[in-house]
């Protein structure tokens, strides 16, 4: 397993992965350059660099920027949040459960796996409009929940089977309620779950482009991505100003990822290693 | 395990937090009634009403504030919300979802496939449109459904006065024929004759060919298509029309790699100089005018064989109102009052070029030299009774069936590109057409 | 999650036998567990999900048109439709290419990457990171940044006509290009996912094993073959069935980089024409049509290739 030429492994590595990275590159330094230099020149560096773009954006008079970021973190928090809560419960009686209705339940959601929300936006949108939830952010929120809980779920309950049951048997002993044992004693054993569970979902819920375009009108605003589509127009000739944009909605989720990376990356992997 | 946990525990403090603010704000929100849910009148007595527009180069956010804040000062019990469009481009698809959708706005600006959302829209009275030069135009099914506010040509040929100097072209094409000789000696002295672009803006010369070859013959070629009498695959005239907007391509007179950049972007390539010719509506004289190379470009009309003025034209576009408006005397009070202040239409012909078709009214004598040549065209063609529809432009009972005219758009594509042969494209809009109806 | 799965796990009878749960109520014990644990997750994922998707079938069934009061059932007429159906026909060809590409490219390319990042460092670590970023950025963000690169004044043209070419390619207005262009946008953005679910591959492949067979004299190229490729075979279920589902029910990025053009959809993808379908042109139930197909062969391929991947792995 001696390497012939030491420095060849790095090398290649570092010229592969700096091919990879040119564009985010682009995206990255042109949020602060000038308009007219990014139309010119996009791959040199911006000197001097410049605020105005995120400035612009940030203070623009319509408050784009602002309004669907309030819109995208409260989307996003209340749905990962009630999706953790559901969906550990459910992954939680479903794993410990072995009646032929737990069986079907199971399945139905596994099927739920890899249906394309395009298969179900046109009824989904009568489904909302007869809970009178069409075109808001409770029916937005719901919706995130209907779709992902089969993600949580897969999730939960693949971990589920690595938590002694002992553990739950004896606090059923010791006198202690389900909710009790499981709030208190399985729910914490979740930890990675969770960790995983919250930031798959929070990546995708906050990244969200179709579903969002169509069930959340445009009345009550946009989220961030249905946000950055509309401004396409407005934004035509001001490339500093969308890359800009496009650098402060992705800054929040990007920060998320980062704090979690571990997790997340372990979560992602469980499943290949095969323990 | 236990640093893990930690920053995992500070996540669930830092989620229940957020969870509590969200609840909080989202219980806020449900309480207060929005313009669209309420019909009684909201705060303050005001009335409100949502009004769907779209952003275009021509026409920023800040333009469409502006016309509101005009209408609102002079009617103060009105409130208006504005919502956008993605793009000027998509703004019927989008509406159109909206409907489908359940959220159409209960106010619209410049819908083109009214056929598909006449039972979303509500019906104007002939009291309503009597201030309108047309009080007819884009009748559907007999019902008015769009204040026909403004005239539009579409397209102009602009042109680039310093281009055609270098390429040794005197004057304006007066035919056809000098049309393509004028191209060829620009493709020589190595100068794209036509800027084009993706989305509708490669059809431009062909709806300018069907004017000239199609519609100065055949101008209720529309209706007879919609009757089954003529299709566009045997019809001779058609046929030669479209022969011969291919051909502009097959010779290399458009650019076909323009075709996959949007609206924007080709409005700037023309402005930046890379193309000598321009087929674009009337729209364009405001961005020609607001440019510095105002006085480099001239407009001349799409030149037919015979050299005879065949203006396409096209009147509508203006304002209509959701049939499921909460609050319709409201919506509509506000329509009539966008389309008929003095100050608001003034507004949209410097910002847009149109030309306002309502009684009595006479553009700013300040407008731009491009916007004065155009419509000169325009009244030159009026005076001598030249003017035919715009292919793909018209509205209503004359116009295409619904979703046609995004096919006739990426038809017209496929013809510059070389993915269809011409009768493929006919054919292929035939059949589009049977689905459609 | 790994350590969670090593764990063996109990025998589901066993279980039901153990766990006696001492609440009042007795009977209603089990039904008042049922509604308090799985009750409203279910219940939303069949209201949001299963209810809908039944609605599907039955939408697909007649002429609805949500803007037009009157429906009628229909039988399978759209479906006899479908298959005529130019539009329809097109978007399942341009789907199925851009799926084989974005199958086979990721996963060849992230095999390799992965075994090249497979060490320890930094440089090796922030490498994986740029990898991955791609997968944490929406793909609205992703298709306007890549539109901007493969814009004709774009960089890469820029680049091109620097270097002396006159007439460099119309990678998104060209519609024999623009599918390609597409796909390899979509494929660069999930490269990352396959060199991260290969590299946990890699982590279980025992070191101990590599080194015996380089003693044995095998070269690097068949330490590969022998040895580790066969010890990916979980990863290459996962990433081939992520990027399979992924790939076919592509949207966002054709809506946002070619919205189906150059052209009658040339890049227009089964997904982009059912949502055209169902929410621009308002036939709602031909559209539903088409959603019923489309979920049929996206469960059709998962399944198969599910079955086809996991009996390699027990082979192997």
């Amino acid at each position: 397993m001696r390497p012939t030429v030491p420095w060849l492994r790095p090398l290649v590595a570092l010229v592969v992965g700096g091919v990879f990275f040119i564009p985010l590159y682009i995206a990255l330094i042109n949020v602060f350059k000038e308009s007219r230099q990014v139309a010119s020149g996009a791959m040199s560096l911006p000197i001097p660099p410049t605020f105005d773009n995120l400035i612009r954006v940030l203070t623009s008079p319509d408050s784009l920027f602002w309004s669907s970021l309030r819109t995208s973190v409260l989307v996003t928090s209340l749905s990962i949040i009630i999706l953790t809560v559901l969906s550990a419960m459910l992954g939680h009686y479903l794993a410990r459960q072995n009646t032929w209705w737990s069986r079907v339940i199971m399945v139905l959601l596994l099927c739920g796996l890899m249906i394309p929300p395009q298969v179900i936006l046109i009824p989904i949108t009568q489904v909302l409009k007869a809970l009178g939830l069409m075109s808001t952010l409770q029916g937005l929120v719901l919706f995130n929940v209907g779709y992902y809980v089969p993600f949580g779920v897969f999730v939960f309950s693949g971990f589920m089977k690595g938590v002694p049951r002992e553990l739950e048997e004896a606090a059923a002993i010791d006198g202690a309620t389900r909710w009790q044992t499981f709030w208190k004693i399985v729910f914490p054993l979740l930890r990675p779950a969770t960790a995983s569970v919250l930031i798959f979902l929070g990546v995708w819920i906050w990244n969200d482009f179709l579903n969002p375009l169509i069930i959340y009108g445009p009345r009550e605003g946009t989220t961030i991505m249905t946000g950055i589509y509309k401004s396409l127009g407005q934004y035509a000739a001001d490339f500093g100003g969308m890359f800009a944009l496009m650098f402060l909605a992705t800054l929040p989720i990007l920060v998320f990822y980062l704090l979690l990376q571990k997790q997340f990356v372990k979560g992602l992997t469980g499943g290949a290693t095969k323990g | 395990m236990s640093e893990k946990g930690g920053t995992v525990n500070k996540l669930f403090a830092a989620g229940a937090m957020t969870l509590a603010v969200a609840l909080a704000l989202s219980a806020c929100s449900s309480n207060t009634p929005s313009g669209s849910q309420s019909s009684a009148p909201a705060s303050g007595g005001k009335q409100k009403v949502s009004f769907l527009v779209f952003p275009s180069p021509n026409l920023p956010e800040s333009y469409w504030k502006a016309q509101v804040d005009l209408v609102t000062k002079a009617n103060p019990d009105l409130e208006v919300e504005l919502v956008a469009a993605p793009s000027e481009s998509e703004r019927n698809d989008y509406a159109k979802q909206l409907a489908a959708s359940g959220q159409l706005p209960d106010v619209q600006i410049g819908m083109q496939d009214l056929i598909a959302l006449e039972p979303s829209l509500a019906t104007w009275t002939p009291e309503e449109l009597k201030d309108f030069l047309c009080p007819t135009c884009g009748a559907v099914n007999g019902k008015i459904l769009q204040l026909p506010t403004n005239t539009q040509t579409i397209p102009n040929v602009y042109y680039s006065k310093k281009l055609f100097q270098k390429a040794g072209i005197a004057e304006p094409p007066k035919t056809y024929a000098d049309l393509l000789a004028d191209a060829e000696k620009l493709k020589a002295k190595g100068i794209t004759p036509f800027v084009t672009g993706g989305v509708f803006v490669t059809s431009q010369p062909w709806t300018a060919i069907l004017a000239t070859d199609l519609y100065a013959k055949t101008p209720d070629w529309m209706t007879k298509r919609r009757g089954g009498e003529v299709k566009f695959a045997t019809d001779p005239a058609m046929k030669a029309a479209t022969q011969k907007f291919t051909d502009l391509a097959t010779k290399g007179y458009l650019d076909k790699r323009q075709i996959g950049q949007d609206y924007p972007k080709t409005q700037e390539a023309f402005l930046g100089g890379k193309g000598a010719m321009y087929p674009m509506g009337s729209w364009f004289a405001a961005a020609a005018d607001a440019s510095s190379m105002k006085d480099d470009i001239g407009v001349f009309a799409w030149p037919g064989d015979d050299g005879a003025l065949h203006m396409p034209t096209f009147t509508g576009g203006g304002l209509s109102v959701s049939a499921t408006a909460k609050n319709m005397a409201a919506a509509k009070k506000f329509a009539l009052a966008f389309q008929l202040t003095k100050e608001n239409l003034d507004a949209s012909v410097k910002a847009d070029a149109l030309f306002p078709a309502i009684k009595g009214y006479t553009p700013p004598s300040d407008t731009g030299p491009v916007f004065k040549a155009v419509y000169d065209l325009w009244q030159k063609a009026l005076n001598e009774k030249a003017t035919v529809p715009a292919f793909s432009w018209e509205a209503g009972d004359t116009a295409m069936l619904p979703g046609m005219q995004g096919k006739f758009w990426s038809t017209a594509q496929d013809l510059v590109s070389g993915k269809k042969t011409v009768d493929q494209a006919l054919a292929f809009l035939d059949t589009e057409w049977e689905k459609s109806g | 999650m790994a350590a969670g799965t090593t764990i063996h796990h109990h025998k589901p009878g066993h279980a039901q036998a153990g766990v006696r749960w001492r609440r009042p109520g007795g009977k209603g014990a089990g039904l008042w567990h049922f509604l308090s644990f799985a009750a409203p997750g279910t219940l939303i994922y069949f209201c949001l999900v299963v209810l809908p998707i039944t609605l599907s079938f039955g939408y697909s069934l007649t002429d609805q048109a949500l803007l037009r009061p009157k429906t009628h059932f229909v039988g399978l007429r759209n479906y006899q439709l479908l298959l005529q159906d130019e539009t329809f026909l097109q978007s399942l060809r341009v789907t199925t290419i851009l799926t084989l590409i974005v199958v086979i490219v990721p996963n060849v390319l992230g095999v390799a990457i992965a075994v090249l990042l497979d060490r320890r460092g930094w440089l090796y670590n922030a490498l994986r990171s740029v990898f991955f970023t791609p997968m944490v950025i929406s793909s609205v963000v992703i298709s306007v940044i890549w539109t901007r690169i493969l814009a004709d004044d774009g960089p890469i043209n820029q680049g091109l006509r620097a270097l002396g070419v006159s007439e460099p390619p119309g990678w998104l207005s060209d519609p024999d290009i623009a599918l390609y262009s597409l796909s390899s946008i979509v494929c660069w953005q999930m490269l990352g996912f396959c060199v991260v679910v290969y590299l946990a591959g890699l982590q279980g492949v025992p070191q101990e094993l590599a080194e015996a067979a380089a003693i044995d004299g095998a070269g690097p190229a068949r330490r590969f073959w022998s040895v580790t490729w066969p010890l990916l075979a979980p990863a290459l279920t996962i990433n081939t069935v992520v990027l399979l589902i992924s790939a076919f029910k592509i949207f966002d990025h054709v809506k946002v980089i070619t919205n189906g053009g150059p052209g009658t959809g040339t890049t227009a993808s089964v997904a982009l024409v059912i949502l055209q379908e169902g929410f621009v042109e308002n036939r709602t139930g031909y559209a539903s049509a088409e959603a019923v197909v489309m979920l049929i062969v996206i469960a059709l391929l998962s399944v198969i290739t599910l079955r086809v991947l996991q009996r390699r792995e027990v082979q192997l």
